[in-house]
């Protein structure tokens, strides 16, 4: 049996114009790296099929410690409240080397 | 009937076949990257050949035409900021990321027009292609002003609310922020690579061009066609949206055009006395709204406006209107001048 560690893991789905302005968040936030996905899907900016370089998603994985989230999920909210259309969901994972979290990209 | 008959070229029935598809939802698609690499291809092959024409061109009438379009690009969206306003049914902040888009300009309308032309027969200058390169921009800029003083406004009759009047980004203060927009609309992709390969186009060696006709020219009507196919289906799929953006937005995304295309074709005639197929080619920017540059910059800049909002007005409304029955419209109007 392998021994596993928490940590969290912050789920962003948002237009791929925002990718430089987030990865400047989560670089700031200390978190050790970061997955981005392409997504196409539908909300309340309407369908974005992913066609056109205007109307393309990404969902960004970011893993990293429960004391960096309030961190990151800080300036995520400011976005939000600033009126960035951001979907943010963090949920809990397990990882085997949780060093590989620890220092910055 | 000879309006129809102009209209019956295979771009612009494409055009339709895509609409078509969409509304009766067929499950034909196009790979996801395909309209990506066709607009560059567009770009690149406009780019070189009005910087080939351009090369052996008037460099004053140019240098007056890049001036007259960035009095279009400054004055259009001011317009259509006050149009959205005075409705009183649209938000202020709604109305500056909309206006901007119909300052800024369509690559795709403006290429269907020269394949209207060229259906034609009628010659065109290569000055309105240094129009559009130029007049990609300046629109973001008056986007970004009309937005700040609009939030400023807003910020000032909420008293105390005072949040929302920055713009700055987390780790960020307000001037590197400003700075960063700039950047981001002048160094757009679409506007590097259109100015750029203008400047290819210009000081290549003609000999060296010739080669790279079949590229640009022989094959480029086939290539236009499968963009316009793709745009159909962008403007279909898009229609389902009417309902969510309401009659007054529909209207305005095809009054503003025409309003556009009016002053369009005064500076084509009068203030730049171009020929019947020059003149159509600048009413057709100054009516076109852009779906390339401005919507990332408002996303970034605005984004208290809603992207379906102006992505509808720009793809769904006024690219189809512009296509089907402005082009043809604000060539009429052109002749009706000229004669």
């Amino acid at each position: 049996m392998h021994r596993l560690f928490p940590e969290k893991l912050v789920n962003i789905i948002t237009s791929d114009h925002l990718e430089d302005t987030l990865v400047r968040v989560v670089r700031r936030r200390g978190a050790s790296g970061y997955t981005i996905v392409r997504a196409r899907g539908a909300g309340s900016s309407g369908e974005q099929s992913g066609m056109l370089s205007v109307d393309t998603n990404i969902k960004m994985h970011i893993i990293m410690s429960e004391e960096k989230l309030e961190g990151l999920l800080d300036d995520l909210d400011s976005m939000i409240r600033r009126g960035y259309h951001l979907t943010v969901y963090v949920s809990d994972v397990s990882v085997l080397y949780p060093e590989k979290f620890e220092s910055g990209f | 009937m000879s309006v129809l008959s102009n209209l019956l070229i295979p771009a612009v029935l494409f055009f339709a076949l895509g609409f078509v598809a969409r509304v009766i939802k067929s499950d034909l698609r196009f790979p996801q990257d395909l309209s990506k690499i066709l607009s560059i291809y567009l770009l690149m092959a406009i780019g070189l050949h009005g910087g080939y024409e351009l090369g052996k061109a008037d460099l004053g009438l140019a240098f007056i035409a890049i001036i007259w379009a960035l009095v279009l690009g400054f004055t259009l969206p001011v317009l259509g900021y006050l149009m959205l306003v005075a409705t009183g049914r649209v938000d202020r902040m709604n109305a500056a990321a909309i206006a901007a888009h119909y300052g800024s300009v369509s690559a795709g309308t403006f290429l269907t027009a020269i394949a209207y032309l060229d259906n034609l027969s009628i010659s065109y200058e290569s000055y309105p292609v240094i129009m559009l390169a130029v007049m990609e921009s300046p629109a973001i800029i008056v986007g970004l002003l009309l937005a700040s003083w609009s939030r400023q406004r807003i910020a000032a009759q909420q008293s105390g609310g005072a949040a929302g009047v920055s713009l700055n980004l987390p780790g960020e203060d307000s001037s590197s922020s400003l700075k960063s927009l700039l950047h981001e609309a002048f160094t757009n992709g679409s506007v590097v690579l259109l100015i750029g390969s203008m400047l290819i186009g210009a000081v290549s060696a003609p000999g060296s061009m010739e080669k790279l006709f079949p590229f640009i020219d022989d094959i480029f009507m086939g290539f236009l066609c499968m963009f316009l196919f793709e745009m159909g289906m962008e403007a279909g799929r898009r229609i389902k949206e009417f309902k969510k953006v309401g009659p007054i937005l529909v209207g305005f995304g095809i009054v503003m055009p025409l309003v556009g295309g009016l002053i369009g074709v005064a500076v084509g005639v009068w203030a730049l006395g171009l020929s019947e197929g020059g003149a159509t080619l600048v009413a057709v920017l100054a009516a076109s709204a852009s779906y390339i540059a401005v919507p990332p910059a408002m996303r970034l800049a605005v984004p208290e406006s809603n992207p379906s909002f102006y992505l509808t007005l720009a793809l769904g409304i006024t690219f189809p209107f512009n296509v089907v029955i402005g082009i043809p419209l604000y060539h009429a109007l052109v002749q009706q001048l000229m004669a």
